[in-house]
């Protein structure tokens, strides 16, 4: 008896070494076609979670590509009327406060954006894993009642912000569920844990998402899409300066 | 015999006099007062400004901009060979600027991060407590740094910033020292480490984004990449800031003066009417209407000399006390960033300054004392010995 269960650890232990996981990099491409698209309009809510108090914040969102993105905050009625114009390196934004429209660079690009868990530098990576990062899947693991292949994702150039990435994608659905963000040097900076995903026709996409500063005190920033449509007609002026001041 | 005759009529006026006397030597004091502060100040800056940051001059990289954050990531360079001879000479030394974030108590603070060798000499910066600490990484940051950030000497705290790739990296720090600066440009929003250290984990081995230069005579030929700014270059904001500071010195004083020429106007017109039996039986035994005139400017004029004599002996304990103890300004000042204004303020007086204050308010008193006397030029001696005004 003691032979068979040494044999059978044997063969676990033999078929857990030798197991075939997938090329990561193949999974890689499923996430994009899940994650990005030619043009994005959505609604969104924002809350930070901060040591002291919870605020929760509204905005309408439109994106090109990983190039260009405008949005729009409706709620609540101090934010209102802020708006952020992402082109290419370029970031403003516009204080209906004070009626000016600001460039965001250098050091300012290191703050929070309206207090949360995401700074503006954030908001100017680069949104395609496959052409900044190669895959490997080094496990599986059963995530929040879901299959995911654990993968390890490392810069495939010296300019990408962050050298190293591991992520927990759902099996099924080649969604991230979660993913750990860390600094050359090794040391975990941000985290994302996806909570729910919504599908949107033969897409599935993360629908609350919780970003944390892993170096920061607090519980961390949940950031929820109401609605969002893919591949709609954006006009062009939406990306200009122009729209910043409207 | 007209500045005998003045130097009676004012003793004779006794206690106007005296007031006059006493209001223009207190307001030669206040300028001089002002015109120490403001050199004295320019002065404290310039020597802050050499000895913990500036020295001579830098030789700086022509993208750096301290104003503009876009800068500091692209503005550093190797440091040309040259340069280098001076910095192991111990002539010069390489600093080298980048951003970064720290994140203590949880909190996130942007700051700059400069390197600066552990080992140099010549700045006043504490920088022997950047000496290699082994594992640690030890950080050196001003007092104004440490209040605004609640960090302590000792504390460990993550320091997040971008290689010269642009990749995010991270490590701990620790707080070897909490230095004590007057010069806020070393102190404000900024954290010192080793340049060696700072260069690898820029990953920019041997860069530098300006040199401090000892001695600006020994500036050597660099390639375009990199400029040479002079003190009065790297202090040209300053300056300029204190000639604002001086035109409103100038203005309230010249206000000052005026009030003060008011009184010295209102006591010659006086005298020119009480007098006029005198002034009709000086026409009488033969003066010249012009002798009268510059016998009464010589009053006036003498008002502004026994002034400037009064300001010397009231003012020179004000001067000696300011010119050595100095003053230092409440602490709110020192919270406007403005330098020079940390430690106490050492007056400086100079005998340009001196003179031309004595000169410019005798000449004021001169030209007040001659415009009454105007009216004597039309006076007959007949009607002034009836004691008319003609």
């Amino acid at each position: 008896m003691r032979k068979i269960y040494l044999t059978i650890i044997g063969v676990i232990i033999l078929t857990a070494l030798f197991a075939e996981y997938p090329d990561g990099n193949v999974i890689l491409g499923r996430i994009d076609a899940n994650m990005n698209a030619r043009t994005t309009k959505s609604t969104t809510t924002m809350i930070v979670q901060t040591r002291r108090a919870t605020r929760t914040m509204e905005s309408i969102n439109w994106s090109q590509g990983s190039e260009k993105s405008f949005s729009e905050y409706t709620a609540p009625a101090r934010e209102r009327g802020t708006k952020m114009l992402k082109d290419g390196d370029n970031l403003w934004i516009f204080d209906p406060s004070t009626d000016r429209t600001i460039q965001i660079s250098g050091n300012m690009l290191k703050q929070s954006v309206m207090g949360s868990d995401l700074s503006y530098e954030d908001f100017m990576e680069e949104t395609s894993l496959r052409d900044n990062y190669s895959a490997v899947v080094k496990g599986e693991l059963v995530h929040e009642g879901r299959d995911t292949w654990i993968m390890e994702l490392t810069a495939k150039k010296s300019t990408t912000s962050y050298q190293k990435i591991v992520l927990y994608v759902d099996k099924e659905r080649y969604v991230p569920l979660y993913e750990e963000r860390y600094a050359k040097g090794g040391k975990l900076l941000k985290t994302t844990r996806v909570q729910e995903v919504m599908q949107s026709g033969n897409r599935w996409y993360p629908q609350k998402i919780l970003y944390k500063d892993e170096l920061k005190d607090g519980k961390g920033t949940l950031f929820i899409i109401n609605k969002i449509e893919f591949d709609v007609k954006i006009p062009a002026h939406i990306f200009s300066k122009a729209s910043l001041k409207k | 015999m007209i500045w005998k005759l003045a130097w009676r009529n004012i003793q004779g006026a006794g206690l106007r006099s005296l007031i006059n006397i006493i209001i223009i030597a207190l307001v030669m004091i206040g300028i001089i007062w002002s015109q120490g502060m403001y050199e004295g100040w320019m002065r404290t800056a310039e020597r802050e400004s050499r000895e913990w940051l500036n020295g001579d001059g830098r030789i700086t990289h022509k993208l750096y901009d301290r104003f503009d954050p876009f800068s500091w990531d692209k503005s550093f360079e190797q440091i040309p060979e040259n340069i280098q001879d001076l910095v192991d000479k111990g002539t010069a030394v390489p600093v080298l600027i980048t951003s970064g974030t720290i994140y203590p108590e949880g909190r996130m603070i942007s700051l700059i991060v400069k390197g600066i060798p552990a080992g140099q000499q010549f700045l006043k910066l504490p920088t022997a407590v950047l000496a290699d600490g082994g594992d640690d990484i030890p950080a050196l940051i001003g007092s104004n740094m440490a209040k605004s950030s609640h960090l302590k000497e000792g504390d460990i705290v993550t320091l997040r910033w971008r290689d010269m790739h642009g990749a995010f990296n991270a490590a701990d720090i620790r707080i070897a020292a909490i230095m004590k600066t007057p010069y806020l440009e070393a102190d404000n929003g900024q954290v010192w480490m080793d340049l060696e250290r700072l260069q690898l984990m820029k990953d920019a081995p041997k860069t530098a984004t300006f040199i401090v230069i000892k001695d600006a005579g020994d500036v050597p030929q660099t390639s375009d990449a990199w400029t040479f700014e002079s003190i009065d270059f790297l202090l040209r904001d300053m300056h300029a800031m204190m000639k604002t500071e001086k035109t409103y010195g100038y203005l309230m004083f010249a206000l000052l003066i005026l009030l003060a020429m008011i009184a010295i106007f209102d006591t010659q017109v006086l005298a020119v009417f009480k007098r006029r039996k005198e002034i009709g039986i000086f026409a009488a035994l033969g003066m010249t209407q012009k002798q009268i005139i510059r016998m009464f400017t010589a009053e006036g004029m003498l008002y502004a000399v026994f002034a400037s004599v009064a300001a010397g002996i009231l003012g020179m304990p004000l001067f000696i006390y300011f010119g050595t103890v100095g003053y230092r300004m409440p602490e709110s000042y020192q919270d406007f960033g403005i330098e020079g204004l940390s430690e106490a303020v050492i007056f400086y007086y100079t005998p340009a300054m001196i003179i031309s204050t004595v000169i410019i308010v005798v000449v004021i008193t001169a030209f007040v004392s001659w415009i009454p006397t105007l009216r004597i030029a039309r006076l007959k001696p007949t009607d002034a010995l009836r004691g008319r005004m003609g």
